[in-house]
């Protein structure tokens, strides 16, 4: 068996390659691609500890459910609030979406 | 009957708040029938509350806590009422004038656009000075004194859309002012004496020798509270120097100017004067203050009547100078003589008021040249004009007569030549002026352009029972009713009085018949030209007919630089004090709209910001543990 | 191979461990191609290979049930739900070529900066020794996860649902046209 540091860094590096694209990509769509893998960067740490932890029990696995589903929410609502913002701004560049600026 | 005395100012704040809620839109009637019907209760209560104490005497004051704020008795304020014979007489005079007002005003305000809100102000003013009346201790006397001064005001100011209006009702207000702070420190350095703000707490102490404060001796401490009482006084009854405010307060609708100006709140003060006489009585000096402040005031107003051409500002003067003679009255020590003037000039002075209304009602002026001739047109306002201008100018059997005359022997008494004369030449100027506005407005030929017509009952009923009063009022003091009213009120220490001897009477009466025959020679016979005389007498006449410049005066020696210490203020508000805070509103501008440009809008900004932010921090935050483990 | 499997922490190679390290390859290739490709539409295919390598890891991590659910909500459902959104508006996008900015300079200093401290921090911790058997009954993880979820969790359990029906009615309401 792998042990947990290994799983550990590879999530690490996950959420940090999410998190260069959440910071740099200009589609919004890409942007929120991103912030999917980071949300499934930290899930493998949920289901990581479960298994190997200090005091590994299911209690991981079930939160990495409710994390899951919360992630197919926000992804619902965000993917509406994207289509809602196309039709008002034909354009799916962040960089117009800019409404609360000075 | 005495302990249900708080009903007699009750009704009229019940039929006040009844018309406040009955808003402005109420009917004429409705308004009238209910200011009427409670006053007249009112006064039917006083009635009974008079008899009751010309029966038992005076009664001690009922009295409540109002406010407890620590142990010991200086610390307890009381409210509450109080009937002895001064305020049953007074809550009869005031009761009887306001009733009659009331009714008269049904007539005189007809078709006004306000009537309801006229009859409001009418009613909460009755209140507030039966209220006045029956207050116990000078804390409540305040209040109540400021209530009627708030009423004067609003009434003054009623037809508020006419500048002058507006800005007379300001300048009684302020003028009246100046006197009322007099009286509030003087009530303050009483309570600091004594530790009560009870009329009778504080004669005792007076008697007692319980009144002093450590920093100034008990003579002084009654003189500069007397002084500081009387300086209230003065506001409100109009003595000089403050009497500036009464002749404008004519603006008001004329039964304002009947109750308020000429038979009750003016005579607040005396009454003031009259009701705390036991410490006037300790001092001396504060007495010879009344007294000459008095005659002053009394001569004063007569020689400006003399001259004036708006009917109603000759009767305010006229005012002016009766109160002084009350003023000189109590100053002589001559308690129950001013209170007894007090009685009589209430009624033939509202007359005279209201049988002015009568006729400018009916010309529609109150400019004495353009009357004339009304005698045969308005027979029963011109006949009780003619009653109560007999009545004021003292000619025997009228009230004026009998109360003035008393004044005057008690200053003959007093041992004070000076201020019979002042008087003597004031009751000459009295008969004259008021004569002359007789003649101008009742004989001769007819002026003015409208076609003026007698009133209706509603005017002329008032006048009809104002009139008899006026001839009748006298003979309760009278020698030939054994002083009746004299023996009522009863003789607080120390007041002296004399009765009139027949000397005086003889004296008085022939400068009233002579004042009366000049101006029946002027302005009646016209056989001599009052043209002539102001000429020949230019100096004396423009002085008289300027008022003696006294609001030129004050108008440069205070309001003036009042204004300019305002400006002066307004400008350093403006330019400094204001300066400072823009100064720091404008930095904070000047700084946002720099620092603004940072919030662009950009989301992976912040982001990016945040990330740094958080890399920063578990930076420091790992330094310093490495710092604490190693 | 040996400064690598010191870095790990005592790598053991075994089928697991190989299967872990060709699936945490495949993961990292996907994730970092995904940020390469020009087309919004490859990217979303890139990022369907991420989601099924996840679903690997957590057959590994003896969560079965996870890795199916990774299946079907990430690599089937919200990749697809993406792609509709690609199609919806402009689908064939491609993300601008650019020079890399001082933006991406910063972006990239700042991610790497906190995964070389993760790294480090996770390299530095002691961690409990990895067991061979998971702390459920083997073959048994579903059961063990139904059991812990519908009784010690059942409040949040419907509280998700609820979250999942407001979520549902909410996209709705946003992605309507307004009238």
């Amino acid at each position: 068996m792998a042990p947990i540091g290994s799983f550990l860094a590879l999530a690490a590096i996950l959420f940090c390659i999410g998190l260069y694209g959440a910071l740099t990509k200009r589609n919004i769509i890409i942007v929120l691609l991103s912030i999917e893998l980071m949300l499934n960067a930290a899930n493998l740490n949920l289901i990581a500890f479960s298994r190997l932890g200090v005091s590994a029990n299911v209690a991981g696995q079930v939160f990495g459910l409710f994390s899951m589903t919360v992630a197919a929410a926000e992804v619902a609502v965000g993917l509406a609030i994207l289509i809602a913002l196309y039709r008002n701004r034909n354009s799916t560049d962040v960089r117009d979406m800019n409404l609360m600026k000075w | 009957m005495i302990a249900y005395a708080w009903l007699v100012p009750a009704i009229p704040l019940v039929a006040y708040l009844l018309l406040l809620a009955l808003g402005r839109r109420v009917h004429e009637g409705v308004a009238a029938a209910i200011g009427v019907l409670a006053t007249l209760i009112s006064l039917v209560l006083s009635l009974m509350i008079f008899v009751d104490v010309a029966q038992g005497g005076g009664q001690l004051p009922y009295l409540w806590t109002w406010l407890t704020f620590g142990p010991g008795p200086g610390h307890t304020w009381q409210a509450g009422f109080e009937v002895n014979s001064l305020n049953a007489l007074m809550l009869v005079v005031v009761s009887f004038v306001s009733t009659l007002v009331l009714l008269f005003s049904r007539g005189y305000m007809h078709g006004d656009p306000r009537f309801g809100v006229f009859y409001q102000y009418l009613l909460l003013f009755v209140f507030s000075m039966l209220g006045l009346v029956i207050s116990p201790n000078f804390l409540q006397l305040y209040v109540f004194w400021e209530l009627v001064g708030l009423c004067s005001y609003l009434l003054v100011g009623f037809w508020y859309e006419k500048p002058e209006a507006a800005a007379a009702a300001k300048k009684s207000f302020v003028v009246t002012r100046l006197g009322d702070v007099g009286l509030l420190a003087g009530i303050i350095l009483l309570y600091l004496a004594t530790g009560s703000f009870d009329y009778d707490d504080i004669a005792r102490a007076i008697q007692t020798g319980g009144l002093q404060i450590h920093w100034i001796g008990p003579q002084g401490l009654a003189t500069l509270g007397a002084l500081l009482v009387f300086l209230g006084a003065a506001g409100k009854s109009a003595q000089f120097p403050l009497h500036v405010w009464l002749p404008d307060a004519m603006e008001g609708p004329t039964p304002v100017s009947a109750l308020i100006h000429a038979a009750t709140m003016v005579a607040a003060g005396v009454y003031l004067v009259a009701r705390s006489f036991a410490l006037f009585d300790a001092s001396p000096v504060a007495l010879d203050v009344v007294a000459y402040i008095g005659g002053i005031t009394a001569i004063l107003g007569a020689a400006i009547g003399l001259t004036q051409r708006d009917i109603k500002r000759v009767i305010a003067y006229s005012t002016i100078s009766q109160l002084g003679y009350m003023m000189m009255g109590l100053g002589v020590a001559a308690y129950s003589a001013a209170v007894f003037h007090l009685f009589t000039h209430a009624f033939f002075k509202a007359l005279l008021f209201l049988a002015a209304g009568s006729v400018i009602h009916a010309v529609d002026t109150q400019d004495l040249g353009r009357m004339g001739g009304l005698w045969r047109r308005m027979p029963v306002t011109a006949s009780t004009f003619l009653f109560g201008a007999l009545a004021l100018s003292g000619v025997p059997p009228f009230a004026g007569f009998w109360s003035k005359d008393e004044i005057l022997a008690s200053t003959l008494a007093a041992g004070r030549p000076l201020l019979f004369a002042l008087g003597m030449v004031a009751a000459f100027f009295t008969a004259f002026y008021i004569f002359r506005v007789f003649f101008l407005t009742f004989t001769g030929r007819y002026r003015g352009d409208r076609v003026p017509r007698e009133s209706g009952w509603v005017m002329t009923l008032p006048l009809v029972l104002l009139a008899l009063m006026a001839l009748g009022a006298g003979w309760a003091g009278a020698p030939f009713t054994g002083y009746a009213l004299e023996r009522f009120l009863g003789e607080p220490s120390g007041a002296s009085e004399a009765g009139a001897g027949p000397g005086v009477m003889a004296i008085s009466t022939a400068v009233s018949l002579l004042g009366i025959g000049l101006a029946w020679l002027m302005y009646g016979e016209r056989a001599t030209s009052p043209e002539a005389w102001s000429r020949s007498l230019w100096p004396l006449y423009r002085l008289s007919f300027h008022k003696f410049y006294f609001d030129e005066l004050y108008q440069a020696v205070i309001v003036r630089p009042a204004f300019a210490l305002g400006k002066a203020f307004d400008w350093v508000d403006r330019r400094i004090i204001d300066g400072i805070v823009r100064l720091a509103a404008e930095a904070t501008l000047a700084v946002a709209s720099g620092v603004r440009r940072i919030q662009t809008g950009q989301v992976q900004t912040y982001g990016l910001i945040t990330l740094l932010g958080i890399v920063a921090l578990i930076a420091v935050s790992w330094s310093l543990l490495w710092g604490v483990r190693s | 191979m040996n400064a690598v499997s010191s870095w790990f922490g005592g790598f053991i190679w075994t089928g697991q461990t190989v299967a872990f390290f060709l699936l945490a390859v495949l993961v990292v290739l996907a994730a970092v191609t995904l940020l390469q490709f020009r087309k919004v539409m490859h990217m979303a295919l890139s990022i369907g290979l991420v989601f099924l390598g996840m679903a690997g890891m957590y057959v590994l991590l003896g969560a079965d049930f996870l890795a199916f659910a990774q299946i079907l909500i990430y690599a089937g459902a919200i990749t697809i739900l993406m792609l509709f959104a690609i199609m919806l508006t402009r689908h064939d996008e491609v993300e601008e070529e650019e020079r890399a900015g001082f933006r991406q300079w910063i972006a990239g200093l700042g991610a790497a900066a906190l995964g070389a401290v993760m790294l480090w921090a996770i390299r530095t911790t002691a961690w409990p020794p990895a067991s061979a058997q998971p702390p459920w009954p083997a073959q048994k993880s579903v059961n063990a996860l139904a059991e812990t979820l519908f009784t010690g969790y059942v409040v949040p359990f419907e509280l998700v649902s609820v979250l999942l029906t407001v979520a549902l009615v909410g996209a709705v309401i946003l992605a309507r046209k307004e009238e």
